[in-house]
């Protein structure tokens, strides 16, 4: 049962609380406690539930007790309780700035927290692999748009951009790693701390499975048409990241150097010397990479234009999430455009390419402090409700 | 009855009356059996035409008796509008309570309206015009209090061309509003403190010729009645007597004594624990610094409901401080912007458009707010406060390092006298119990203890409370009055309330006084009988001083001589009748409303000598009983056939002489419906349907000497909303009469 009482002087973070206000929680001094809004959840266990007891202890300025909270992941912002709030607090924007929070408190290195959560600094996070691109291109003497038949390569050859993106990867597993312990150890204490480890595997299954099907998602009312267009971007993303990784074999497994040429001497032994097969792996490969493309394509849109929609409730959209949706669709954008233009063999081509090289950098680097960070929380902060018996799904 | 009354019947044939009863039966017994001189029946009696056959009779016949057997007395009363000074008008109910509440063309339902028409015409017979009595008034108003309430019915007074005399007993008008340092907003949208503008009121008041000011002044002795009372002032030790007409009572309200929350709160111990009352003051300089060391302060802590609803200390709700901590917090705020300001309260309670005003206290990010306990405050070496708070919105102990404390503590009325807790309050009269030698033993009496209004009136020197100090009143249908006629509350005085409401408030109370004055020059009686121009009348030679009248009257009309002999002040009365029916020796009459009038009503009902129903006489009031039967009739609502209801002015006016009477002629039982008693009462004139209980209670000995059963008389509660009770209220005290039998008197 519950919290264990516990007396400690009492802090309270002003800033914090300015914060909160400051990124789209600015009614939430409104909430006076009638916990309409935990009564209308239906992600909310029945014990200690939220987002109630969040409002109060966003309102008092609780910050260490709210990054200790693994109930603001639970969420998953349908907002039924904004829609029902009868003082206009916006429970949900609440819980969506809580979220924000949390992303900058546990990131690492913090200062890169700080950078991605500020929406005013997104054109230096921007600035950032642009001139990293230059001086890489400059020093190896590929500042030009190249002549004759577009091939990017030649632009910004493959051998450049893989040990930039393999380091820029490598440096976000190392940063969510740090960021990952010391959330799981800010989430493992009182009234939750798990004396036993054995149920991790079964409960990251569970939640793994869960996320999938879009199962919590799925009890939303205010806000059901999300679950769509959150299926398709997550979806369209994991089909990118499965062609990325395709691509990454072909070049150094089968050395089919891009633009691919399935010449008979390189035809891997996997397909038995057959062009044919070689050939169907190929298209298949590229049909996979463009549908996924056209996924997000679609699920972006959405997102934006559900954004958009008049609810006939008040749901704020903080700046923080309309940058992040932005990128993601300028991300898509640009790689369609840089494809298509390839086709036509524009030169406009190689620019398009650059612009969209430096929205994939904005993605992945900055994967740990952005919105996107959510999906390793979320996972981490569900696993660790399901193995602490908190989770109700 | 004087020679030259001469009655006249007339009964309506329209809304059905023609269709469920024999009208020309009831004629017969009109004329016949009652020996009306005139009886008429008119297809449509409340048209002109109709109006014009009465108007006629009365031209032509010399008809001063006019007995209208149709609708309910509660309508058409403008149509029906007879000189009260020339004519007696009786309505006889035939419509609401009988054909709409029972079958047409039925031999019950006939013998009902022959009931009801013999009634009226003995009532009519019984009464005699009104004598008026205009006395010459006095048109001041007193207002004691110059507070914002006094100020604003002082103001109200005269702005409606009156004259007001100002009554305060500190050296300066403004009350407690002046003291503010900033009000809470008044308009919309409500979210910004404002200037308290009682200084407004007070240069106004002052500047005005009609309102003369009396500062440093209490009242030594006030006696009289409305419009004539003689009020004794002592200013600063010099005594002045005038006269005035009326008086509002806005003595306003007093924080009450904190030292019981030392304990609990550290209030007296701890320096920086201060009530609310003495945070207006420390706010004043703009600054808030500590009183121990005066360093300004970072974090304050509001303590809400301190001592209040706790039945150990002031157990009710003072209304207020939930919105004035809101705006100290503001203060707090507004003085230091890196401070914070904690109110842990029990309940937010901003009643009306405050709500914006929470809101908006709650937007500033550094006021913070929790339903919690305050469990104990100590205080650290340095003066600083460690607050001990159970937060139960976030369910956990919590300390604050607090500054300054600041307790709401609430309002108690300025009716308390010093020394005095609400929670421990003599009943109806503030004072103690002592313990008095009598020739046959001691008796306990309670000693009521003078302190504002000093009135010379026998039952007591203040105006009566129902709970907590408070003032009487009614409190839905007349929340300005008190029970003393002409004396009218209002402001804090009344109830906790605010600036705001405590004007409004006043507003209303100045109009009160002045209807009361003007009801009083026409010879009128006030609420709830507005217009009534009888007065009680005391066939002294026959009193035998019991003081029954002079004890019970529930507004203190009546004084008494040395002997205890009653002497009315007749402009106080409210002409409800309680006097009527406390006096064993029926002295006490109205020409309109007597002991006899009653009783004959009664015996002109023809009671079935057999049958197997129980035929039962039913005692109801004019407020809210009579109403409720209307209103069955009107819901065509069955209602058993076998009552006869006598409507009563108040229900306290009962006889005891009419229930032997009754049941002497046979009536198996008798049922008094009247108002609801108790903290909650809804009697009209207070005290009635209770001092009927209470009579009630001594009923047995009649019924005992008439060797009958106590349950055959019966008390019912009945508010006027629940007339859909009255069918089984009415069926169940008839089956319990079953059980008894007839009544052995029957057919004597």
């Amino acid at each position: 049962m519950g919290a264990e009482r516990h007396s400690t002087v009492l802090t309270p973070d002003v800033g914090f609380v300015k914060g909160l206000i400051g990124s789209g929680a600015d009614n939430l001094k409104r909430c006076y406690q009638c916990a309409t809004c935990s009564v209308v959840c239906d992600l909310t266990p029945q014990d200690n539930p939220f987002p109630r007891k969040e409002m109060i202890m966003a309102q008092w300025g609780l910050k260490e007790a709210l990054s200790k909270d693994p109930d603001i992941w639970l969420c998953h912002n349908c907002n039924d309780c904004t829609k029902y709030c009868p003082r206009g607090a916006r429970p949900g924007d609440v819980i969506a700035a809580l979220r924000k929070s949390a992303i900058a408190e546990n990131a690492f290195p913090k200062f890169m927290g700080k950078l991605i959560g500020s929406p005013a600094l997104t054109i230096i996070a921007l600035a950032v692999p642009v001139v990293l691109f230059l001086i890489i291109l400059s020093t190896g003497g590929y500042l030009q748009i190249p002549e004759g038949q577009v091939v990017f390569d030649k632009f910004f050859p493959i051998h450049y951009v893989d040990p930039i993106f393999i380091t820029v990867a490598t440096l976000v597993l190392v940063s969510f790693v740090v960021s990952v312990r010391k959330f799981w150890n800010r989430l493992n204490v009182e009234p939750y701390k798990l004396l036993a480890y054995g149920q991790f595997m079964p409960s990251f299954i569970e939640t793994l499975k869960e996320i999938v099907a879009h199962a919590k998602f799925g009890k939303c009312g205010a806000n059901k048409d999300r679950t769509t267009a959150h299926r398709l971007v997550l979806f369209g993303f994991i089909g990118l990241f499965i062609t990325t990784n395709w691509a990454v074999f072909y070049l150094y497994v089968f050395s089919w150097a891009s633009p691919y040429s399935i010449e008979a001497d390189k035809i891997p032994s996997v397909f038995g010397g057959s062009q044919a097969m070689a050939a169907m792996a190929y298209g298949a490969f590229k049909i996979f990479g463009n549908v996924s493309a056209l996924l997000l394509l679609i699920g972006g849109i959405m997102v934006i234009s559900n954004r958009m929609k008049d609810r006939g409730f008040v749901s704020k959209t903080s700046s923080f999430d309309w940058t992040f949706a932005v990128i993601i669709l300028l991300l898509v954008i640009t790689g369609i455009l840089s494809e298509m233009l390839r086709l036509s063999n524009l030169p406009i081509a190689y620019p398009m390419y650059f612009a969209h090289l430096v929205f994939v950098f904005y993605i992945i680097a900055y994967l740990p402090f952005s919105k996107l960070a959510h999906m390793v929380y979320r996972t981490t902060a569900i696993t660790y409700s399901k193995m602490a018996k908190r989770d109700i799904m | 009855m004087a020679d030259d009354s001469k009655l006249g019947v007339y009964i309506c044939k329209d809304c059905g009356l023609d269709e469920s009863l024999n009208l020309e039966d009831l004629e017969k017994t009109a004329k016949g059996e009652m020996r009306a001189p005139i009886c008429k029946i008119h297809p449509f009696l409340c048209s002109s035409e109709g109006v014009q056959v009465i108007k006629d009779d009365i031209k032509n016949e010399g008809v001063n008796k006019i007995v209208i057997a149709a609708c309910s007395p509660r309508v058409n009363t403008d149509v029906f509008d007879f000189d009260q000074l020339l004519y007696v008008t009786e309505r006889v109910n035939l419509r609401e309570q009988v054909i709409w509440q029972q079958p047409a063309k039925d031999d019950k339902t006939q013998a009902m309206a022959r009931d009801y028409v013999r009634m009226g015409i003995v009532k009519a017979n019984k009464s005699e015009v009104p004598i008026p009595n205009k006395p010459d008034i006095d048109r001041t108003i007193l207002v004691i209090g110059g507070g914002v309430t006094g100020l604003t019915a002082a103001l109200e007074v005269a702005a409606a061309g009156y004259k007001a005399v100002i009554v305060e007993k500190s050296p300066a008008l403004g009350g407690w509003a002046i003291k503010s340092y900033k009000s809470f907003p008044t308009k919309p949208p409500f979210d910004k403190l404002v200037k308290p503008t009682v200084d407004t009121k007070v240069k106004t008041a002052e500047s005005n010729a009609n309102i003369k000011i009396h500062l440093n002044s209490t009242i030594a002795k006030i006696e009289g009645e409305p419009g004539m009372y003689d009020v004794t002032v002592n200013k600063s030790g010099t005594e002045e007597v005038f006269r005035i007409g009326a008086i509002i009572l806005a003595t306003g309200w007093k924080p009450y004594d904190a030292s019981p929350l030392s304990a609990k709160y550290g209030y007296g111990r701890f320096k920086n624990v201060v009530t609310n009352v003495e945070m207006e003051d420390l706010a004043s300089k703009g600054r808030i610094q500590r009183p121990s060391d005066g360093k300004n302060a970072q974090s304050v802590v509001f303590v809400q409901c301190a001592g209040q609803r706790d039945e150990a200390n002031v157990p009710y709700c003072s209304s207020v401080c939930c919105n004035v901590s809101l705006k100290q917090a503001m203060y707090v705020r507004e003085a230091n912007p890196e401070s914070g300001a904690y109110i842990i309260y029990k309940d937010m309670r901003t009643p009306g458009l405050y709500e914006n005003f929470y809101k908006a206290a709650q937007d500033d990010a550094g006021i913070f707010l929790a339903k919690g306990e305050v469990r104990a405050i100590e205080e650290a070496p340095d003066g600083s406060l460690i607050v001990d708070v159970d937060n139960q919105l976030l369910g956990q102990d919590m300390k604050i390092k607090a500054d300054v404390v600041v307790l709401a503590t609430g309002m108690v009325s300025s009716m308390l006298p010093e020394g005095k807790a609400v929670n421990d309050l003599t009943p109806e009269y503030i004072g103690d119990w002592v313990v008095r030698k009598t020739q046959d033993g001691e008796i306990q009496e309670l000693a009521p203890i003078p302190h504002i209004m000093n009135l010379a009136y026998r039952q007591g020197p203040e105006i009566p409370h129902l709970k907590y100090g408070f003032p009487d009143s009614h409190f839905i249908c007349f929340p300005y009055e008190t029970r003393r006629t002409g004396i009218y509350a209002a402001g804090a005085v009344r109830h906790p309330m605010d600036v705001q409401q405590s004007s409004t408030d006043a507003a209303g109370a100045a109009l009160k006084a002045i209807q009361c004055l003007e009801l009083t020059a026409q010879g009128k009686a006030v609420h709830p009988r507005a217009g009534d121009m009888t007065f009680p009348e005391f066939r002294l030679e026959s009193c035998t001083q019991c003081r029954r009248c002079t004890v019970e009257c529930p507004f203190g009309v009546l004084d008494e001589d040395e002997k205890g002999t009653p002497r009315a002040h007749p402009y106080r009365c409210r002409r409800c009748g309680v006097c009527m029916g406390a006096c064993p020796q029926k002295i006490i009459s109205f020409r309109n409303y007597s002991v006899d009038m009653i009783s004959s009503m009664m015996k002109s009902v023809d009671v079935p000598s057999e049958g197997d129903e129980p035929f039962i006489i039913g005692l109801i009031c004019e407020n809210d009983a009579y109403p409720a039967l209307d209103m069955a009739g009107l819901n065509k609502v069955h209602i058993n056939p076998n009552f006869r209801f006598v409507s009563l002015r108040c229900l306290g006016g009962t006889n005891l002489v009419w229930i032997a009477d009754a049941l002497s002629k046979g009536v198996d039982g008798v049922i008094l419906i009247g108002c609801k008693y108790g903290d909650n009462y809804q009697c009209h004139f207070v005290k009635g349907s209770q001092v009927a209980s209470e009579r009630l209670g001594k009923v047995q000995e009649t019924l005992g000497r008439l060797m009958l059963e106590s349950e055959r008389v019966k008390q019912v509660q009945l508010a006027i909303n629940e007339w859909n009770q009255l069918p089984k209220i009415l069926d169940d005290f008839s089956e319990l009469l079953k059980g008894f039998g007839p009544n052995p008197y029957k057919g004597f």
